[in-house]
């Protein structure tokens, strides 16, 4: 979890594309080596569409930047006019950023039981951990859900004819979404959740190795926090002509810390 | 001495004019307590007033008075009376917080601030009083749906609570599991406790209940066990001879990420006929409908139909739902039919008595109206080929005569019929042949064995 909230951080205080790359490199490794690739495959399809979704959606909106790559008629509505290498690589950058994110925080559901992540939040942050804990229970419910009304639909007639015929599978599963959300919330209601303090069954038990991870990524936030404020790692803009990254050794290191658990999720398995 | 007493209690949910429960007054006392009644009329409203998620967690007006375990239900909050009140909802899978079965049955216990070194000795125990202490440590997505009721029912009594609530517990369940649950559902009533269970199926609890509980559109009225009778199983009209071959699996393996769930399954069916699929829960029923469909695509043989539009009903209908009226549901699958002969939605929607709810929001029914709304959303119109997964879950008694009418009627229109089902009445009503589904294999049952 620390290590999740590290990559988080790492990732969205720093403009540079060279720093989130490592991250989102980071990331990757950790999860293929603790999760292996085929658990990880649909993941990473998933954060791949999110990242190219971003980089398209920049490209054809952002019409700014020095390098045009090509130009599309003025008179063509919301698509039309230059297209500039700095859009594309703000949007790739943006696309790292997403990709990145999600796979940092892709372990707290694939390699950790709910209530692993449950037990190891501080008492302050206990409700809302509980919280986090059962909404991630519902994932895969969610996805049983898509695959049965898209089914359900195909089968009343229903075929995927450009967005808007989406809703009519996508409504269903949203409803049924909030629905199961409210079912469980009132569930938890009825067990008592948020009357007071909480206890715990079982205290949470550090290995070496773990406390090894905490503090690879306590000293890589410390690390990337310092080379921000002392201007080791300094912001990067693609527009209005592109340039390359600047890259420090010092915010380099903060970045190769976060590979700390791919290392050791790969001797383990 | 009674451990809850409602008390002339009405109940009128936001922004409805008439009351979901009217004018309710009753004694609950130590032991077992039967709630029965249709789809609709009430029951899981009634339930909640027990912990007091009506109203405080539904919203809506009051009136009268409801007491718990000594507690007024209207000035507790739910997070408080849940320390008097275990409550065991329907779905097994919309109340596990946790993972594992140990860690859920401590959920409660945590909530209430149990101190530490005792947690773990009342999960061990409520795990026995419920038969499951070999589950302590397993992964809860590993379980059946009888055993995570069970665990579920195991977390409400973990809290020692003096009153335990169960909302239609076996709605979802096959009879093995469903027989698990109420007898531990029995069993709870030992220490003075007093358990109240909502179900249809009331032969199996009958023996054992202290009191009935009666709730038809609101109004509650309380009447002997022992003056109980069981009504007359559904029968379908009487069925014509099978027509030509309708589909057929032929030498089939079916599986997921190239593992078999099926293999080798040599089955047809004709048109007018109905094919029963029996078996146990993750027996693999649901893969042969799909199969059969054309939604699931084989590893190895072949499935062939007749051409024709098929109607399939999911496990859980009412995810399909997404139209502003009953009507508008039934309407869009006529529209998407483009049949020849397109029928009026109040054809299907009178036989299974939904005429009245027809210009309703299908989400805002209650479970066993909206579970009849989705079958008649697929059903409209005239299949050639009906697919049904466990069509009568959650139905009462007049809900699942009316799905038997509908289904002999589209069997006598020629469709060919196949159902996924746990339910025996419905086997017995429908069936002329039932195809046992369990461990990767199909296997027909003998003539005798169809009607026993």
């Amino acid at each position: 979890m620390s290590w999740t909230a590290a990559c988080l951080f790492v990732v969205l205080a720093t403009t540079n594309p060279a720093y989130k790359t490592l991250v989102l490199a980071a990331a990757l490794a950790a999860l293929v080596a603790g999760a292996g690739f085929r658990r990880t495959r649909r993941l990473l399809v998933a954060a791949t569409v999110v990242a190219a979704v971003a980089v398209v959606l920049n490209l054809v909106s952002a019409h700014v930047g020095e390098t045009v790559l090509f130009t599309l008629p003025t008179d063509l509505p919301a698509v039309g006019g230059p297209y500039t290498l700095e859009a594309l690589v703000y949007g790739a950058t943006g696309g790292v950023t997403v990709a990145a994110a999600i796979l940092a925080a892709a372990p707290l559901s694939l390699l950790l039981e709910s209530h692993e992540v449950m037990d190891a939040l501080p008492a302050v942050l206990s409700r809302t951990g509980a919280a986090i804990a059962a909404s991630l229970n519902l994932v895969p419910a969610v996805g049983a859900t898509f695959v049965q009304v898209s089914e359900a639909q195909r089968m009343r007639g229903w075929r995927p004819r450009g967005p808007r015929s989406w809703a009519e599978v996508a409504i269903p599963v949203v409803l049924t979404s909030v629905e199961s959300s409210i079912q469980l919330a009132e569930s938890m209601e009825a067990r008592g959740f948020g009357s007071g303090p909480r206890t715990h069954m079982s205290p949470v038990r550090m290995s070496s190795r773990d406390w090894v991870l905490v503090i690879a990524s306590a000293s890589a936030v410390v690390l990337f926090a310092i080379s921000i404020a002392a201007g080791w790692a300094r912001p990067w803009a693609a527009y209005p002509l592109l340039t390359a990254p600047p890259v420090d050794p010092r915010p380099l290191v903060a970045c190769l810390l976060l590979f700390t658990p791919a290392l050791q999720w790969r001797s383990r398995t | 001495m009674a451990i809850a007493h409602l008390d002339h209690f009405s109940y009128w949910y936001p922004g409805a004019s008439r009351p979901a429960l009217r004018d309710v007054s009753t004694w609950i006392e130590p032991g077992l307590t039967v709630v029965a009644g249709p789809s609709g009329s009430g029951k899981s409203t009634l339930l909640r007033v027990f912990n007091g998620l009506v109203p405080h967690f539904h919203g809506g007006r009051v009136s009268g008075g409801a007491i718990v375990a000594d507690l007024d239900v209207i000035a507790t909050p739910t997070r408080v009376l849940a320390r008097s009140t275990g409550f065991v909802f329907q779905d097994p899978e919309l109340q596990t917080v946790y993972a594992t079965v140990d860690r859920e049955v401590a959920f409660g216990l945590e909530n209430a601030a149990v101190p530490q070194g005792v947690i773990a000795a009342r999960v061990r125990d409520a795990l026995g009083e419920v038969g499951i202490e070999h589950l302590a440590g397993r992964a809860v997505r590993t379980l059946s749906g009888g055993e995570r009721q069970r665990v579920a029912l195991a977390s409400a009594l973990a809290v020692r609570p003096r009153l335990v609530v169960l909302d239609e517990p076996t709605s979802q369940l096959d009879p093995e599991g469903a027989e698990l649950v109420l007898e531990a559902a029995r069993r709870a009533t030992a220490d003075g406790r007093a358990v109240i269970v909502s179900e249809h199926r009331l032969e199996r609890l009958m023996p054992d209940a202290g009191m009935l509980l009666a709730v038809d559109r609101g109004r509650l009225t309380e009447a002997d066990p022992a003056e109980w009778r069981p009504a007359a199983s559904p029968h379908a009209p009487s069925r014509q001879a099978p027509g030509p071959e309708a589909w057929r699996v032929s030498g089939a393996t079916v599986g997921f990420d190239g593992v078999p769930v099926l293999e080798d399954v040599d089955l047809a069916g004709c048109s007018g006929e109905v094919i029963a699929l029996a078996g146990p829960n993750g027996g693999g029923k649901t893969t042969l409908l799909r199969l059969i469909a054309g939604l699931a695509t084989p590893m190895s043989g072949t499935v062939t139909r007749r051409p024709g539009r098929i109607a399939y009903l999911p496990q859980n209908p009412a995810a399909l739902l997404h139209r502003p009226s009953v009507r508008a549901e039934v309407q869009f699958t006529i529209d998407r039919a483009g049949e020849e002969v397109s029928e009026k939605p109040e054809r299907i929607l009178g036989m299974l008595g939904l005429a009245d709810l027809a210009d309703r929001y299908p989400r805002d029914l209650s479970s066993g109206e909206r579970q009849r709304a989705a079958i008649a959303a697929v059903l409209a119109g005239v299949p050639r080929l009906v697919l049904l997964d466990e069509p009568t879950r959650g139905m009462d008694l007049e809900a699942r005569a009316a799905l038997i009418a509908v289904v002999a009627d589209l069997r006598d229109r020629g469709a060919a019929v196949v159902i996924a089902t746990h339910d025996q009445d419905l086997r017995s009503a429908l069936a002329d042949r039932v195809v046992d589904v369990a461990r990767g294999r199909v296997t027909e049952r003998a003539e005798q064995a169809v009607q026993a």
